[in-house]
């Protein structure tokens, strides 16, 4: 304590001075430059503002470590500008087509909490998803607090998020604000979004707007991919890892008329050609696996207030997994060992666009995707063939009223066909979902300190009927350095039962279940406090939230009723998830970032008639990321430290009674650490950044129980909490070119 | 593999070590007045000088028109930076610090009494 106290004093500074920043903030119109006045102008986190006058110009004072400096104005995008030291700005703002975007200018705080927001809402911005350098969308989340990741099981390299401790299924997974990477592609569909294509990640916990939809019951992950008319010219990237992971990326922009027309190229090529088996369990500890993806899209903005965005994105995935001894072109057979092999083929397609009439009033907006999915996989002896197609489309109405545009009010419909093919056992299961959806929004803002936010949608389901989605979010800047949200919502989903579940597979005990397809339906509740103090002249926010949802339907998983079987049955009694977190943020000395968060999950099920805690999840997580760039930014140092705590591992009783040893932690995993480290150094046109995940080296003991047998009846490789992967240095190498 | 990442580890502990000992030799100012139009060119240069060789810390403004670096005096010259920045198509005339402080003093003066300079600037 002593300790802690001498460093207080080391990093506390000898004076602080309040510096003046002026600038001028503008839009286009009529194709020149226009004042804005009534912009509000404020220090991000804080309540100190100011808002632009009638010729556009504006002052304001800053503090030591006050640099990001946030520009808002109802009917354009909220602008951050990082302001290094005193002098003019310029700040262009634009018309707020796409709604709901968040657009950061200059990405160089890493993760941040939206004040203004009245979602609860975490931004990973480019500078956060440098910090964790591997691979994609899955793994951007290992600096972040709110969001856990985990391996499904122990052969097919699958990896599954979480969000309050609830299942990454009950999220809204959207890419560029549609609905995305669902159904077939719900196992590995993280995977699919490769790091160099993502600008930017939101996450939002609680109910989410009913623009977006009905499901998000536990929250919202947006990623945001680069845009056509970025700055970005070229970008390569070439990432090596020891277990002999090999990754290549190359992006590009090109302006064919101006910023007026742009188009983008996206190409992305990984490969794992190594058998890894390091706990000598005679399994491969991540399948080998290759993978391919094109992508090309499009975008126009007249800078007049109207803009179309179009693009298509093609993939091609091989997973080989199971015995290392295994040939996966031979028909599998009891006699040859055990294999996995997934191949996946997959196109998706999209089509969205806004115009926002030029007083600003009145905008309207236009989402649409398409996907088709095929998969073709066996377990074993096990065969999974299933193909998806996908389509959906939503139209959205905004008007802005009054003086102030303190009336928001959005109306709109959507419509979502989704048509499944599977083949599992000997059933061959065809179904098509057909959503057509009205819904209403109105937001209440008569200040800056206060946001209500209002909706509901009706959904015309052609399996289970109209049903109806209320929501409700709020927040309210009480104080200088109080804010506090509450939300409250309902949301349902539909659970396809195989297609959700596939890595289940991976264990002698077959599946059953009645349905092939469920409807699921939660209460939402959330409520958050956010802090924010001047600690020794740099920013501090504290955040406390609580969340808790309430299912009503559920598609439960039950591994403890059966010696033979996992039981995919609906919820019969209750099932509930809180979720309360804790995080600090703040800058110890200048330009190392710290954060240091806690997580308390108390997450039950009825399953096989008793309310028990849910199997395979950790009850607790704290995470410590430190952050430090050097002056201008030349080297960067970042490291997480992961506490995760322990949990119950599923057994069936009969397996306990006639258990062999009698240790006492029998059906029970134990707390564990994990930790990553890296470091990047830039140049002027390169990056090289070499780091290591999971430094500890901690895997858990036997992933995959019976595996000396996978044919018997006690081969499960899906009873997985822990990490199957030790430590993994790895190396790569970034090359970009800017447009000037 | 064990070997690997002693090297890895040496390899982290080198690249963390080698910004703080580079930072103790006598560093030189440097200042320039030049002609960027928005704060994309004021990007653009400086993510060009910063990676000039002995460049140590850096101010560039838009809105004066100036930019000062402050550098390792062995590494390079106030010539070779002021080539740097005309590579990029900007003007680079060499200024002194005195003038330096002068402008910046005085534009911030001039913010106070209104937004005549932007509109100046937004005609160009």
């Amino acid at each position: 304590m002593k300790r802690f106290y001498f460093l207080l004093l080391i990093f506390l500074p000898v004076f602080s001075f309040a510096d003046e920043i002026k600038g001028f903030v503008f839009t286009r119109e009529e194709g020149g430059k226009q004042p804005l006045p009534g912009v509000n102008i404020y220090w991000e986190g804080t309540t100190q503002g100011t808002a632009s006058v009638d010729d556009g110009s504006f002052s304001i004072q800053q503090k030591d470590g006050q640099h990001m400096l946030v520009f808002s104005f109802v009917g354009y995008k909220q602008q951050v500008v990082r302001v290094e030291s005193a002098g003019a700005l310029e700040v262009l703002m634009e018309p707020n087509v796409e709604l709901e975007e968040v657009t950061v200018i200059r990405k160089d705080r890493g993760t941040y909490l939206s004040v203004i927001n009245p979602i609860q809402t975490e931004s990973i911005s480019g500078a956060e998803l440098h910090k964790a350098a591997c691979c994609n969308l899955a793994e951007s989340f290992e600096t972040n607090p709110s969001v856990d990741m985990s391996y499904s099981d122990a052969v097919t390299g699958a990896k599954q998020i979480k969000l309050l401790g609830l299942d990454g299924t009950y999220s809204l997974m959207q890419v560029e604000n549609m609905p995305n990477l669902r159904g077939l592609a719900t196992t590995f569909g993280l995977t699919y979004i490769p790091g160099p294509w993502m600008e930017s990640i939101q996450v939002s916990k609680g109910a989410a707007s009913v623009l977006n939809g009905y499901d998000a019951i536990a929250g919202q992950i947006n990623a945001e991919l680069k845009k056509p008319d970025s700055n970005e010219k070229l970008f390569l990237n070439a990432f090596g890892n020891m277990e002999g992971r090999y990754e290549f990326n190359a992006n590009g922009n090109i302006r064919l008329i101006g910023d007026t027309l742009t188009t983008g190229i996206f190409v992305h090529a990984n490969q794992l050609m190594t058998k890894n088996d390091h706990n000598h369990d005679g399994f491969l500890d991540i399948p080998m696996s290759q993978m391919y993806q094109i992508s090309n899209r499009w975008k126009y903005n007249n800078h007049k207030g109207l803009m179309l965005q179009t693009g298509f994105t093609y993939l091609q995935e091989d997973r080989l997994g199971g015995q290392t001894g295994v040939d996966w072109d031979m028909t599998p057979s009891l006699s040859n060992p055990y294999g996995v092999s997934i191949d996946t083929k997959r196109l998706e397609a999209f089509l969205k666009g806004g115009y926002v009439t030029p007083n600003g009033k009145n905008a309207i907006a236009w989402l649409s995707n398409f996907s088709r999915h095929e998969t073709e996989s066996f377990y074993g002896l096990t065969d999974y063939i299933g193909d998806e197609t996908r389509l959906f489309a939503s139209a959205i109405y905004t008007k802005y009223m009054g003086p102030l545009e303190e009336h928001t009010l959005n109306v709109g419909g959507s419509y979502i066909y989704d048509d499944f093919n599977e083949q599992l056992y000997s059933d061959a299961i065809q179904r098509t979902e057909k959503v057509p959806g009205l819904f209403a929004e109105y937001t209440f803002k008569p200040n800056e300190n206060l946001t209500l936010m209002t909706g509901i949608r009706t959904d015309f389901h052609n399996i289970f009927g109209t049903f109806v989605t209320p929501r409700m979010h709020f927040r309210y800047r009480f104080a200088e350095h109080f804010t506090v949200r509450a939300n409250a919502g309902k949301g349902y989903r539909t659970a396809n039962v195989l297609s959700e579940n596939t890595y289940l597979l991976a264990s002698s005990r077959a599946l059953q279940y009645t349905d092939d397809v469920m409807q699921e339906e939660a209460w939402n509740y959330g409520f958050s406090l956010i802090q924010n103090y001047m600690l020794l002249g740099r920013d501090l926010t504290l955040n406390a939230e609580f969340f808790r949802t309430d299912f009503k339907t559920q598609l439960v998983i039950d591994r403890e009723t059966s010696a033979d079987y996992v039981i995919l049955a609906p919820l019969d009694g209750t099932s509930y998830a809180n979720s309360l977190q804790f995080d600090v943020r703040w800058q110890p000395i200048e330009r190392l970032d710290l954060l240091l968060a806690y997580r308390v999950n108390d997450i039950k099920q009825t399953v096989g008639g008793e309310l028990r805690d849910k199997p395979l999840q950790s009850d607790y997580k704290g995470l410590i990321n430190l952050n430090y760039t050097t002056n201008l930014k030349k080297w960067m140092f970042d490291y997480t430290l992961q506490f995760n705590g322990g949990g119950r591992i599923p057994y069936v009783y009969e397996e306990w009674m006639s258990r062999v040893d009698m240790s006492s932690d029998f059906g029970h995993f134990k707390p564990y650490t994990i930790m990553n480290a890296q470091v990047t150094k830039y140049f002027r046109y390169w990056s090289i950044y070499l780091g290591a995940e999971n430094l500890t080296d901690f895997t858990q003991a036997n992933p995959v129980a019976g595996a000396d047998n996978p044919f018997g009846s006690d081969f499960d490789a899906t009873n997985i909490w822990g990490p199957v992967m030790g430590r993994k240095v790895y190396l790569g190498l970034r090359f970009n070119l800017n447009y000037e | 593999m064990k070997k690997l990442l002693i090297i890895a580890v040496a390899l982290l502990i080198g690249v963390a070590a080698n910004p703080l000992y580079a930072q103790k030799k006598e560093n030189k100012v440097v200042c320039f007045k030049s002609n960027m139009d928005c704060s994309n060119c004021e990007q653009t240069i400086s993510d060009y000088l910063k990676f000039e060789k002995g460049v140590k810390d850096l101010k560039v403004d838009h809105v004066t028109n100036t930019i000062k670096v402050e550098y390792n005096d062995g590494k390079n010259t106030d010539e070779g930076l002021a080539k740097a920045i005309e590579k990029k198509g900007y003007k680079a005339e060499k200024i002194s610090t005195g003038e330096y402080e002068k402008i910046v003093a005085a534009s911030a003066h001039g913010h106070e009494h209104g937004s005549e300079q932007h509109k100046d600037r937004t005609q160009n």
